[in-house]
């Protein structure tokens, strides 16, 4: 929260100037510059690389990128989901059921159900954060527990996994195949959520709320914000974009069973913690929300193609580009607060 | 009168005591089951009595040397969600040191020795830079911090094995190691080994964490850290002790699971650890935003956490994804439980002294006129 208060007090008086400062209170632009300085030395190892592989890194970041600008609004609420990888693979898994027994044959409808199902489960997350007071990371904990374990039970799927034979021809097809503008259907829906994400947080009266649940609750509360209504609908987001993930899962793999996806919720909060969102809550954007996600899906198709001998270094980078982005992110807003008090003692 | 019942009263409503009572009627139910399996011939003799438990106990003991050191950054109001990872570099540091020390010729039981050494070492490590970052970045929540550390050991682990999976089969000096999974004869009973070992560390940790003053900071320090710096306690240095100590007792769940999974190392072993240790120390008591908890409490809801998987899964024929709905839905209810007990207090308290207030209003008013 404290960038807003320093932003606000800055522009009043006078734009602290310098380049630290700016990069400070413009993150996405430093992001930017290491996306594209990681690009270029990928494509120094291996020319044409962006040329050949830029599908590639679209559709592998897209579900990821659903995921994440769904946890923007949990996250800056001062909330936390780590459930959103369980709700995934649930409602991938419940939708193909629906699928398989024939009750569902519209991709539209399994899209729709997805949504409906992941949303119910995010609700459910926040009426427990939110009315029961339950700290949220034991909530969604304690639910990504349980909706993984609701998969291969018999009573509710019949079977182990959902397969490819259990889909329609049109289902499988529709992810992948068709295309509009040169992108294909999966990369549209990561636009179109990232855009009305964006669009709803920064235009829309509830989106200000989110923010101003996020930087003071109680100062949200006393000017009239329905608080507890707020963070439910954060949650309820979070899990819908969850739900519609496990349906774009389910057409990129066909298939869904109860390890899928298992620990991915780490990756979907990284990419929002490398976009610069921060965790106490009241700042982020979805636009370094996108590059976050954008970077880590670079990564993944990247240094496989670099033959650095160990395969496993994937891991490796992604942690420490984790790491050094949060402490470079933690350095660089000191270093603005140091200059911008240093300028107002002169 | 009242007074002392309603004393007596809080104590049996102690967490622990509800704990105890929720362990004897679950092992109630199962010990009914069992009987009732019998009687129905499906099975053959009695498999829920206290020998066989208590060897069963094993594979769901192995996280519990790590809800030791997870419970009490619980109490600082932190959490640490890289131990999982770290126990896994540091058993991959053990099994490539054994490996480089025996290739070099070196006797197998000595370089047994300095390779757990090295295991122990790099768990305190991994723990020391987390506290380290907590301490020195205090805008970062540990939480994130403790994200980027577990994606940074789980991924120097990966590097360290390169993905493959170390196995020493027939190595007598490292045989040694499975033994720690073995049980030993006491008198009439045999208890497992690491039974005893994670027993004897949580009497240790009870003494230290209720007993003595610098248990009672870490509290201190979760309830509230500003009052506690002003009082002169070196919160930092608290705090990057017990991460450090939390990562050092990830490194012995670590060298006990080499031990359960015949010295096997993978660097993908122990995933999800620190989650069910977390599961463990909420269910045992101690809250995530920090203040409380007891040490028995934890013994007690690891114990229950076992005999529930074992009950469910033996005796009712549950498959581990039923097992997984039970410890979700106890970790929620028994989180959101006592708050919504304190909210129906609240009310009716504050109910109560409206209703006064209004009583004496009135007779005011009445008398004024």
């Amino acid at each position: 929260m404290g960038e807003i208060q320093t932003e606000t007090v800055a522009s009043s008086r006078r734009a602290p100037s310098g380049v630290v400062s700016m990069l400070a209170r413009r993150r996405e632009i430093l992001l930017l510059g290491v996306l594209l300085a990681l690009l270029t030395g990928v494509s120094l190892r291996v020319p044409g690389y962006l040329r050949n592989n830029y599908m590639n890194i679209l559709k592998g970041g897209s579900i990821n990128m659903v995921m994440a600008a769904g946890m923007l609004p949990v996250l800056l609420i001062g909330s936390i989901d780590i459930s959103v990888a369980s709700t995934l693979a649930f409602s991938g898994a419940v939708a193909g059921m629906l699928m398989r027994d024939g009750y569902i044959v519209s991709t539209i409808g399994m899209v729709l159900t997805g949504i409906a199902i992941g949303g119910a489960i995010g609700a459910l997350n926040g009426v427990l954060v939110a009315y029961g007071r339950v700290l949220p990371i034991i909530v969604t904990l304690g639910m990504g527990y349980v909706t993984r374990a609701m998969i291969p039970m018999d009573w509710l799927l019949g079977l182990n996994k959902i397969a490819r034979i259990n889909l329609t021809d049109s289902f499988k097809v529709f992810f992948l195949d068709h295309y509009r503008l040169g992108l294909p259907y999966l990369v549209w829906f990561a636009v179109v959520v990232t855009l009305l994400t964006g669009l709803f947080l920064r235009f829309t009266r509830i989106g200000r709320r989110v923010y101003a649940v996020g930087s003071n609750e109680s100062a949200a509360l006393v000017r009239g914000v329905h608080t507890g209504g707020i963070k439910t609908l954060a949650h309820a987001i979070c899990g819908a974009a969850s739900g519609l993930a496990g349906v774009m899962w389910l057409g990129y793999y066909n298939s869904v069973e109860k390890t899928t996806a298992s620990g991915d919720e780490m990756y979907v909060i990284a990419a929002c913690v490398l976009g610069g969102v921060a965790v106490t809550g009241g700042y982020g954007k979805i636009t370094g929300v996108v590059i976050g996600a954008l970077m880590i899906a670079m990564i993944n198709s990247a240094i496989p193609q670099l033959n650095v001998g160990n395969s496993m270094i994937t891991e490796f980078v992604k942690g420490l580009l984790l790491l050094a982005a949060i402490l470079l992110n933690a350095g660089l807003r000191r270093f603005a607060r140091r200059r911008e008090l240093l300028g107002r003692r002169v | 009168m009242m007074k002392r019942l309603a004393r007596s009263a809080g104590g049996l409503l102690r967490w622990e005591t509800m704990l105890i009572a929720a362990l004897v009627v679950m092992c109630a139910v199962f010990d009914r089951q069992d009987a009732a399996r019998q009687v129905a011939g499906l099975a053959k003799k009695d498999v829920f009595n206290p020998a066989v438990v208590i060897k069963g106990l094993r594979p769901y003991m192995l996280y519990s040397f790590m809800t030791l050191g997870i419970m009490l950054i619980l109490a600082m109001g932190d959490i640490d969600i890289s131990t999982g990872a770290s126990a896994a570099l540091s058993v991959a540091a053990l099994g490539v040191v054994y490996q480089a020390l025996t290739g070099a010729g070196i006797p197998g039981g000595l370089s047994l020795a300095l390779s757990l050494a090295v295991c122990l070492l790099t768990g305190w490590l991994c723990g020391a830079v987390n506290g380290w970052l907590v301490t020195r970045f205090k805008e970062l929540f540990a939480m994130i911090i403790t994200l980027a550390t577990q994606l940074f050991y789980r991924g120097v682990a990966y590097l360290l094995l390169g993905g493959k999976t170390l196995t020493f089969k027939n190595d007598a000096a490292f045989d040694l190691l499975k033994r720690l999974y073995n049980t030993v004869q006491i008198g009439d009973v045999s208890l497992p080994v690491m039974l005893i070992a994670f027993l004897a560390a949580a009497a240790c940790y009870a003494v230290w964490v209720h007993g003595t003053a610098g248990g009672r900071r870490v509290f201190a320090l979760g309830t509230n850290p500003k009052a506690t710096l002003y009082s002169g306690i070196r919160a930092d240095r608290v705090k990057f002790r017990l991460f450090a100590l939390c990562g050092l007792t990830g490194a012995v769940t670590g060298v006990f699971f080499v031990g359960a999974t015949s010295s096997s190392i993978r660097a993908d072993a122990m995933m999800g650890y620190e989650m069910y240790a977390i599961a463990a120390a909420v269910l045992g008591g101690f809250s995530t935003s920090g203040g409380r908890g007891s040490v028995p409490g934890v013994v007690l809801s690891l114990v229950i956490f076992g005999v529930m998987k074992i009950g469910l899964g033996t005796l009712y024929g549950f498959a581990d994804s039923m097992v997984n709905l039970s410890v979700g839905v106890i970790l929620i209810v028994s989180t959101l439980l006592p708050n919504l007990l304190t909210a129906a207090g609240d009310a009716l308290r504050l109910r109560k002294r409206r209703a006064q207030a209004n009583v004496s209003s009135r007779a005011l008013t009445s008398g004024s006129i």
